[in-house]
């Protein structure tokens, strides 16, 4: 028996979470719960959970080999992960990962030979707006603390200098070089928040202890809360949302509360909160649930009581994890004020809210994706129809909001449709907090209407270009997934329709600039590298087609780039999109068609530079097969024809099989 | 009627009932759509992407999987536009991206879905300069399957069946991305019993059957349908051979059978066909020592040792053994042969006359089946009685779990042991062996106090049953019985089902009228029904294989039924019934002085009889080995089985299907049963003079009026089953007596039974298959084994007034508190030695130091 009885103390309390017959849902928990206890995920530990959850061990298995934080294998002392995608790689991610591998002397993937380190790459984490970052993982207490603005190598060595001096987990809120300058391992505060005069969904960031229900409730917290459960009916509050015109701030826009207007009536109905914020490019669900979960817990409170829910989940990602334990704060205050838990403010209605723990997957950020994690599956996502407003979580009807839009539900529900309809534009109405990140002066939050220019948001609150002499080149309206913008198009209004109009999509609202110093080459192939990274592996075409474009543009960025391979590589994105079985597809190409399109001319001239006369690279054959194995193969590409009509002549058809 | 809904597909007008897929609507109109992950026996996951088409939609026409959606009104389908064939091509060129082209090693090669597709659908070229992507080949995933994760396409369909209809989710995706790959987890071996046919289902090479691997090539082989002939459920498999050799078994349709499915013992146990202990000509005793003989040689020393034995003792001195393993052919000419021509109803099998069966076998099997399109099984709640599905009939246990999970049927299990499919909701009663009828009788006591319908007598005869006899004699929960009285009492359709464990011995009769009584009393008479374990056992009983039944269970003292075979097969019947199975045995070296033994094996079932079958006057065994039995013969006849003569077996529903020859091997003398049969009886002067086979089935058409018609032509390949209503007994409710149970001051009831993968030779010939066999155990309760300070692979010593054996102990939790476990036909474990012939004893077990 490797599991203590504490152990299976603490992963029974959190399968008492769930409801009845669904305690599978407990197996990221329990699955974190293990790996504090051994450092990773032992096999024999995940075949005894296996046997109290009543799985068969393989799906204990298959789960830990899809989540990232997950280990199969024990990591140092401290997993330092260095995000490098491209937000941060914009602002020198690179650097920073070099300078850590050179002083802890070993490469990223490995761990230092007295097993106090481990350096690893990492997807976006959240933290665009104050690259470069890193994320620091104690083995000893599992807990994750972030290390931002790792700007110069005196950044990255006083980052080193806390984490050896062991004052670095203290405290779980971010830490800055700028905010502690004596290696105390002072907390940095939160981030840059800006934009309007008055600001709401921020509004609160940066005052004294605004995380705690005492000062939620002196700003008027809970008030609207109370109000809407004592004084309205359900419908009233869908109609008034669906009235508001609030769109989801997840990144599709659909309507929230049309989406709720979709709820089959038969109950229990759920509520999940996609609090999986994982699009590179964007941080605004974090700073809410950091500095504000109240406002969060309300909308939930509000939500649910709309849609007759009295069991709500927040899915939380896994590398969030201050946000979790202030999360998981807010909500005991909450309890205890009687504003969770049974009756609440009195009104006889019940609400259950859980804080489930993802572990690693932007596939996750999917809906019905998340609901099958949260279901204790692999993160793949489901078919649609049904659609989960119809069969949802557990196969019941679930609605699933982003936390940004629940977090807009206290604000309608205050102040009114009126009101929030004047701010923004027609078809997207509503303040919208901006992620301004990569190449500008002052990246960070942004709280602005719709409608805010993108010349607005990058020149009179960004600050325009980080270096004057490096003037901008591209931008990315709406994260990662999202089509490049060129500079000509910087009077877009950011709105959902004026974006689109465009020829992209506003997304999750996460802008990065992207200024002449990067090399589309390399932002087009990062781009796919986290594709690749964190394709979920479930439809042919993403799972093989992304690794095939990271493998080309690695190809290229080498120097062994083929002209064809431009012609190849739209070729293999056509395929990809639409075609695959969710929209990740759509998004993993999206930006690398617009980067071909509009930069081309950056690729042709790298190709040219390194390879002119387009020679293919060896062709490997498999090695076991032949006798001088050791040899390389003389076949190049150039025997075969490029893309095109096939060479095969269809007409010889091969019978069917009887 | 279903409603039905018309679509164009390439402009082809379809009607298909709602709820067809698309994929399925086209193939109606023979228009393929290439697929990979789609299958019509599991849910559609639309993964594998291939068969995207245009399907019109509100926003003109979109590419749509025609595996996820289902056709709609009006629908307009294309699936050869431009666009279409563009993407099966792209598509195709992701799938084979990484995939190794090892075709010419491949086992699939020939029949391989993504070959054809690659010919049919692709591209014709890769444009992948890049090195593959390399990953785990050909390792085990148990001991029957290989995996070949480069192979592999990831269409799930394997896991999915697993899931599915095994409820065994052993095989899972790992990692993720590019790296997805199928395995299992580590150190856990894929062991669902049928968990072969993913390799059936595999579009790809990736799992491949370890067994045949290498054996065959798809162009090169020679395929025959025909059943199986492992147990009594009859799977419909293809026989994959060439060269006089049997290379592979697959699962072949038959809806009202087994689907597609197959168990592991049925696909992969086939290495006893063309094992080199096969008997290969006949063999006669001469100076104590079996040497070879001539056919003429030793067919003329049975006919002369027979007549003698007739001449100085007497007809009724001969017996015949017969065996339920055997073709109905085989069985009706031996019965014939011993009444006949030796004039004697000493004639049965193992398994017979000594248990309690009801003639009819189930119902029929579809009403249990949940197929993956259709509806709900007929029956709504299924009472399992001293029935292990899983270890005794596999493909049935497949059929009762997707019964309960997709079909609402609800499961009672009565078992000795917590038999596996106790994990599902239902009450499950844990009786000790031997207290059976108070169990039953309890059940009707409750189902009384529910039901509108209460004879007297019956509440007579049930009124002492109460909650003390249940709880401590035995040993069940009394709440469970409530619930499941409960049950069956609301049930509209309830399939009650028992076996051989509960009706064995000196206890049967009481068994069989106490499952009467309950099933009368609830509504479900027609359906009770007592299923035999082996490939023939409903066959065998038809035949007459018994020592008081004629063919077509007419009684062998019915002075009608006794004419009619005589005027048929113009000569005189004996008049009294013969002795069963077991009076046979205990009697050999007795008042039984000569044995016929054809396909049967007693000698290893318990030492005694060993001993009474060397005291024989004369002994002929006809079999495909030299058994432990046949090592004792004076002549031993070298026959031919299943797969290498042609013959029909009747299935636990009484459906009688045919298995023909597919091999013999040319340097073989061995004979088949029929034809050995008809060469003695001529040298006893009767001149039967069949053709083939197919002559004796016409003749059982006659002989047992139950299969009338039931010929070759009629029954197809898929077989026909014969009607229940012609034999069914007339239900009356009959007093059921509770014997005492003797525990001898033993601790432990002994509990028998079945296991899958035993140790005859029908299994452990197949050598890779070996570690899989049970072994010689003794299975006990943990908690039991604490107490007698017993760890898990200990040697202990089990044993009773009659034997001991020594034993490893396996700890399992199956087995209850208070009983031990032993499996029949185990190598070196004859539980018969502790039961000596009856069907509840006690023993002790002791640690062997």
């Amino acid at each position: 028996m490797m599991l203590s009885e504490a152990v299976r103390t603490e992963i029974k309390k959190w399968m008492d979470l769930y409801p009845a017959g669904r305690q599978r849902s407990a197996i990221l928990p329990a699955l974190y719960v293990i790996q504090r206890e051994f450092g990773y995920c032992p096999v024999d530990a995940q075949n005894e959970l296996a046997t109290m959850l009543e799985l068969e061990p393989a799906e204990v298995g298959a789960v830990v080999g899809f989540y990232n934080m997950f280990h199969e294998e024990p990591k140092g002392e401290y997993h330092v992960e260095v995000c490098t995608n491209v937000p941060c790689m914009l602002r020198g991610a690179n650097k920073c990962m070099h300078h850590l591998e050179e002083k802890l002397g070993i490469h990223h993937g490995e761990t230092t030979a007295d097993g106090k380190y481990t350096l690893d790459h990492m997807e976006c984490l959240g933290s665009c707006g104050t690259a470069p970052m890193v994320s620091v993982t104690r083995r000893k207490t599992a807990e994750i603390r972030y290390f931002e603005e790792l700007q110069s190598e005196a950044d990255v060595d006083q980052f080193l200098k806390v984490i050896k001096s062991g004052n670095a987990f203290k405290t779980l809120e971010r830490w800055t070089p700028k905010g502690d300058p004596k290696g105390e391992g002072k907390a940095a505060g939160p981030y840059t928040v800006g934009g309007m005069e008055q600001r709401y969904l921020t509004g609160r960031v940066g005052k004294e202890n605004s995380h705690t229900i005492e000062s939620y409730m002196a700003d008027g917290g809970y008030e609207t809360a109370r109000q809407v459960l004592t004084t309205m009916q359900p419908a009233a509050v869908i109609d008034q949302v669906k009235n508001s015109g609030l769109r989801g701030r997840g990144g599709a826009g659909f309507p929230t509360g049309t989406k709720w207007g979709f709820l089959a009536p038969a109950l229990p109905h759920y509520l999940v909160v996609n609090a999986d914020e994982s699009e590179p490019g964007t941080f605004k669900d974090r700073i809410i649930m950091e500095y504000d979960p109240h406002q969060l817990i309300e909308g939930v409170i509000i939500s649910a009581f709309a849609i007759q829910s009295e069991q709500a989940f927040v899915y939380i990602r896994g590398e969030y994890y201050f946000a979790f334990t202030r999360l998981i704060g807010a909500i005991e205050e909450a309890k205890a004020k009687g504003f969770l838990g049974k009756n609440i403010f009195g009104t006889g209605k019940n609400l259950e809210l859980v804080i489930h723990r993802g572990a690693g997957a932007y596939e996750c950020g999917e809906e019905t994706a998340l609901l099958t994690s949260l279901e204790g599956y692999r993160g793949h996502p489901r078919m649609k129809p049904p659609f989960p407003a119809v069969e949802g979580l557990y196969a019941k009807p679930t609605i699933v909001n982003n936390a940004e839009s629940i977090s807009n539900i206290p604000h309608i529900m205050r102040y009114g449709v009126d009101w929030y309809k004047k701010l923004g534009t027609e078809q997207s109405s509503g303040m919208r907090v901006f992620c301004l990140s990569g190449n500008v002066k002052r990246p960070g939050l942004y709280e602005l209407p719709h409608g805010t220019t993108l010349r607005d948001l990058i020149y009179q609150y960004g600050g325009g270009p980080q270096d004057d002499n490096a003037p901008i080149k591209a931008i990315c309206p709406g994260g990662i997934s999202m089509k490049l913008l060129k500079p000509d198009q910087i009077d877009t209004k950011l709105s959902f329709e004026d974006v689109q109009a465009a020829g992209s999509l506003l997304g999750s609202a996460g802008i990065f600039v992207i200024d002449e110093r990067a090399s589309m080459v390399e932002v087009a192939r990062r781009t796919l590298s986290f594709y690749r990274e964190e394709s979920c592996g479930k439809c042919t075409p993403c799972r093989e087609g992304t690794g095939w474009l990271e493998t080309i543009l690695e190809r290229i960025e080498a120097g062994n780039g083929r002209m064809q391979d431009l012609e190849l590589m739209e070729h293999i994105s056509k395929f990809i999109e639409r075609k695959t079985f969710c929209v990740f597809g759509d998004a993993a190409v999206w930006g690398l068609q617009s980067n071909l399109a509009k930069f081309r001319g950056e690729f042709i001239s790298l190709i040219e530079k390194t390879n002119p006369t387009s020679e293919g690279p060896v062709i490997p054959i498999r090695p076991i097969y032949r006798p001088d194995s050791g040899q390389p193969s003389k076949l190049t590409s150039s025997t075969l024809k490029p893309v095109g009509e096939s060479p095969l002549n269809r007409d010889t058809m091969v019978a069917a099989d009887d | 009627m279903t409603e039905l809904v018309n679509l164009t597909i390439n402009d082809r007008p379809v009607s298909v009932p709602k709820g067809t897929l698309v994929v399925d609507a086209a193939e109606k109109v023979n228009i393929e759509i290439p697929v990979f992950c789609s299958h019509p026996k599991l849910d559609p996951v639309a993964c594998c992407r291939m068969c995207l088409v245009e399907i019109s939609g509100p926003r003109g026409p979109m590419m749509q999987t025609a595996c996820s959606v289902p056709v709609a009104e009006g629908m307009v389908v294309r699936t050869d536009t431009p666009q279409v064939k563009a993407t099966q091509e792209a598509n195709l060129a992701f799938i084979l991206l990484n995939h190794p082209l090892d075709c010419p090693i491949c086992d699939k090669g020939g029949e391989c879905p993504l070959q054809d597709q690659t010919m049919r659908f692709g591209p014709g070229i890769s444009q992948l300069v890049e090195a593959k992507r390399r990953k785990k080949k050909h390792y085990m995933i148990s001991d029957t399957i290989v995996l070949d994760q480069e192979r592999c396409v990831v269409c799930w369909r394997c896991i999915r069946y697993l899931e599915e209809w095994e409820d065994k989710p052993q095989l899972a995706l790992f990692e993720r991305g590019g790296e997805t790959i199928i395995d299992i987890q580590d150190g856990k071996p894929v062991d669902a019993k049928t968990s072969g046919n993913i390799i059936d289902l595999c579009p790809v090479g990736a799992l491949t059957n370890r067994v045949s691997r290498f054996s065959y090539r798809p162009w090169e082989i020679e395929r025959t349908a025909s059943v199986c002939n492992h147990c009594s459920v009859g799977c419909n498999m293809r026989l994959d051979t060439r060269t006089h050799q049997l290379r592979r078994i697959v699962g072949r349709e038959n809806m009202m059978v087994n689907d597609q499915w197959l168990c592991d013992k049925g696909r992969f146990a086939h290495g006893w066909v063309n094992h080199e202990e096969r008997l290969t000509m006949p063999m006669v005793r001469k100076n104590g020592e079996l040497v070879g003989a001539t056919w003429a040689e030793a067919l003329q020393v049975v006919k002369e040792k027979l007549d003698a034995v007739k001449s100085s003792s007497g007809a009724n001195a001969i017996g015949g053994i017969g065996s339920a393993k055997l073709s109905n052919e085989s069985n009706y000419l031996f019965q014939r042969f011993m009444r006949e021509i030796i004039g004697t109803n000493n004639i049965d099998h193992r398994d017979g006359a000594d248990v309690a069966a009801l003639p009819t076998g189930l119902p029929a099997l579809a009403d249990v089946m949940k197929p993956q399109y259709g509806p709900n099984p007929k029956v709504d709640t299924i009472f399992l009685f001293g029935v292990d599905p899983s270890e005794e009939l596999p493909v049935l246990d497949v059929h009762l779990k997707r019964a309960v999970r997709r079909g609402k049927a609800k499961l009672i299990i009565a078992h000795p042991r917590e038999v596996e499919l106790t994990r599902y909701d239902g009450p499950y009663l844990s009786y000790k062996p031997g207290t059976e009828v108070t169990l039953l009788n309890g059940l009707t006591k409750a189902a009384l106090a529910l039901s509108s319908e209460k004879p007297a007598e019956l509440q007579q005869w049930v009124a002492d049953v109460n909650k003390d006899a249940l709880t401590n004699f035995c040993g069940v929960d009394a709440n469970a019985v409530d619930a499941a009285a409960k049950l069956l009492v609301e049930s509209k359709s309830a399939l009650i089902v028992y076996g051989p464990l509960a009706a064995r011995g000196e206890n049967g009769e009481q068994v069989v009228n106490a499952l009467t009584n309950l099933a009368l009393l609830t509504g479900h008479y027609d359906r009770l029904a007592f299923v035999g374990l082996e490939a023939n056992s409903q066959g065998a009983r038809d035949m007459g294989v018994l020592p008081n039944r004629l063919p077509g269970h007419q009684s062998a003292e019915s002075v009608d039924a006794r004419q009619r075979l005589e005027r048929m097969w113009n000569c005189t019947l004996p008049k009294q019934a013969g002795k069963s199975y077991k009076q046979m045995l205990n009697s050999a070296g007795k008042e039984t002085k000569a044995l016929y033994i054809m396909g049967a094996n007693p000698a290893t079932e318990r030492p005694g009889w060993a001993e009474g079958l060397d005291k024989l006057d004369f002994l002929v065994v006809q079999d495909l080995f030299l058994t432990e039995t046949a090592q004792l013969a004076d002549v031993v006849l070298p026959a031919l089985g299943w797969s290498e003569s042609d013959g029909t077996f009747t299935n636990l529903e009484r459906r009688v299907q045919r298995a023909p020859k597919a091999l013999r091997d040319p340097d073989s003398k061995a004979a088949p049963d029929w034809m050995i049969l008809d060469h003695l009886a001529g040298r006893f002067g009767t001149n039967w003079s069949y053709a083939n086979e197919k002559a004796i089935t016409v003749e059982i058409t006659k002989a047992a009026p139950i299969y009338s018609g039931l010929t070759w032509d009629a029954i197809g390949d898929q077989g026909l089953q014969w009607d229940a209503a012609k034999v069914r007994p007339k239900p009356v409710y009959r007093e059921a007596e509770q014997r005492l149970v003797s525990t001898e001051n033993q601790p432990y009831a002994l509990v028998s039974g079945t296991v899958l993968f035993d140790g005859g030779n029908l299994f452990h010939l197949t050598t890779k298959m070996q570690e899989m066999a049970f072994g010689a155990k003794v299975g006990i309760n943990p908690e039991d084994a604490a107490k007698l300070k017993v760890a898990d692979g200990a040697t202990v010593k089990v044993a009773n007034r009659n034997g001991e054996l020594k034993l490893t102990a396996k700890l399992d939790t199956q087995v209850q508190q208070g009983t031990i476990w032993i499996p029949e036909s185990l190598p070196g474990a004859p539980v018969g030695a502790l039961l000596n012939g009856r069907a509840v004893e006690y023993v002790r077990v002791e640690p062997v130091k």
